[in-house]
This record gives C-alpha cells, structure tokens and sequence, in this order.
C-alpha cells in the first residue's frame, strides 16, 4: 500500500510586523519633527532694573535697545529702523565683551514687539537679555 | 533533540516604540503648565527644554494664572514664595499673550525676579515652517 504524503504549507506563526514596525518608526521621526511646533519653548531673560531700579556709574553695555509707542526704534540713542538695527546688532554683539542687550520700553508697546526684538538679538548672538521696566 | 526556536522580538519593539511615542506626547504636558489657552509670541529662538517649571500665565483678558490656577496679582508674590521655596533653581516660564502692553508683563516679571526666581524665561512658539 501506498503511503499518501501529507504536505504542509509553511505557515508563519503570529502575525507579520515588519511593517507595522515600519510605521511605528516613521512616526516616532514625524512626532520628533513635530513636536517643537506644538509645544512652546522660550528665551530666557534677565530683568536688572526691575527689582531695583538703579543702575551703575560704569557699565559694560553697550547695545541697549528702546522700543517708542509709536513703532520707531532706538537703538544706543539714535533711531533705526528694524531693517537698520539687523545689520547693526551683530556688529555691536561682536565688540560687545557681555553681548548683553537691554530691551526698555515705553508705555503702550505691546508685548509681541519685545519678543520679535529679544528674538532677534539671541539670532545675532546675544549672550544675555535684560528688560527695563523704563527708559533711563 | 528539540530545536529552539528564536524569540519574536517584532511585538516587544512595536510596543516599545508606542510607548516612546506616547511618552514623547505625554511628558511635556505633565511636565509643562500650558493648559491655559494663551497666544504666546512667536520666535525663531528655542533656548528652553522640557523641565519642571513654574509656569506664569497671563492673558489677554488680563487674568493671571500660575500652574494652571487663577490667581489675583495681590496673591503672585506669596505664590511664588510659596513655589520657590520647593527648589530656588526651578525655572519660571512667563506665558504672557502677544496682544497684552509690556509694562504688564515687565510688573509680573518684577514680582518674579523680587521672589528670587534666578532662572526667567518668556514663553514663545515656534515659528512655522521652520
């Protein structure tokens, strides 16, 4: 007699996750490109005169930067505009020893222009930031 | 002889990986206090990580929230006190509106820097498409 062969077709045992994988791993990339836009960082700031609102005989700044209600900008007392001041800041930072900036203030600024002026100094190399409460 | 078979590593890296990516969405939610819908200033510069902070929200409506909890301006100074004393270090986040006046912002970060916070840093987004 005979003897009928049984064939067995190799089945793989559990399910396939190569590409499941796969997929993980690009989303791991996505969320790590992603995740600086929906989550806020910041810039960190220093505050000198608001605690005390004095300030020495002799100072090391040299780049202090005054933000008027009306839009102008001044820049170490002489006024500039936003497009003057990006090519004048790292030029002052350079010859600067601290690259510290001072960012005062008049009454009615509002709060974006600040930040768009602190931004704009840590891109051009500001080692430390400070806000004034006033302009002296 | 029975020949061993290889371990399936394939289902323990899927889960690792959805774990990565869940704790990748989750830390920075528990660690930050950024519940409070503000619209914070945007910026090219991200100088701040991810950390245990304390975080200072103030709207343009002018309410004044720390870690997520309404506050009046009177009750700031204890509050901080309060937080500060827990770690001196601890960075304070100032998560201020773009449409509030500056002098606003500049009288909170007054009373922060009064506290002795030594570590200061003004909330900012990201500037798309960067």
């Amino acid at each position: 007699m005979k003897r009928r062969r049984i064939k067995f077709s190799i089945q793989p045992e559990g399910l396939i996750l190569n590409s499941l994988v796969d997929i993980a791993l690009a989303l791991v990339i996505g969320f790590i490109v992603a995740i600086p836009l929906f989550f806020e960082s910041g810039i960190f700031v220093n505050a000198p005169g608001v605690a005390k609102a004095e300030a020495s005989e002799v100072s090391e700044i040299k780049v202090n930067i005054h933000l008027r209600d009306d839009g102008t900008i001044l820049l170490n007392e002489e006024t500039v505009t936003y497009e003057q001041l990006t090519e004048l800041l790292p030029e002052l930072l350079a010859r600067s020893l601290g690259r510290k900036v001072i960012v005062s203030t008049d009454a009615e600024v509002r709060y974006e222009r600040v930040i768009q002026i602190l931004d704009l100094a840590k891109q051009h190399g500001a080692g430390e930031l400070a806000l004034l409460r006033e302009k002296r | 002889m029975r020949r061993m078979s290889n371990i399936d590593i394939l289902p323990m890296a899927c889960v690792g990986l959805i774990l990565v990516l869940a704790m990748m969405v989750i830390a920075p939610m528990v660690m930050t206090h950024t519940q409070t819908p503000v619209e914070v200033p945007r910026a090219h510069t991200a100088e701040t990580k991810t950390e245990e902070n304390l975080t200072i929200t103030f709207n343009a409506g002018g309410s004044l929230f720390v870690n997520d909890k309404e506050i009046a301006l009177e009750q700031l100074t204890e509050t901080i006190l309060y937080e500060l004393e827990k770690d001196s270090f601890q960075l304070v986040v100032i998560r201020a509106d773009k449409d509030v006046l500056h002098v606003d912002v500049m009288e909170i970060l007054a009373k922060v820097k009064s506290c002795g916070a030594k570590r200061i840093a003004c909330a900012t987004k990201k500037i798309k498409g960067e």
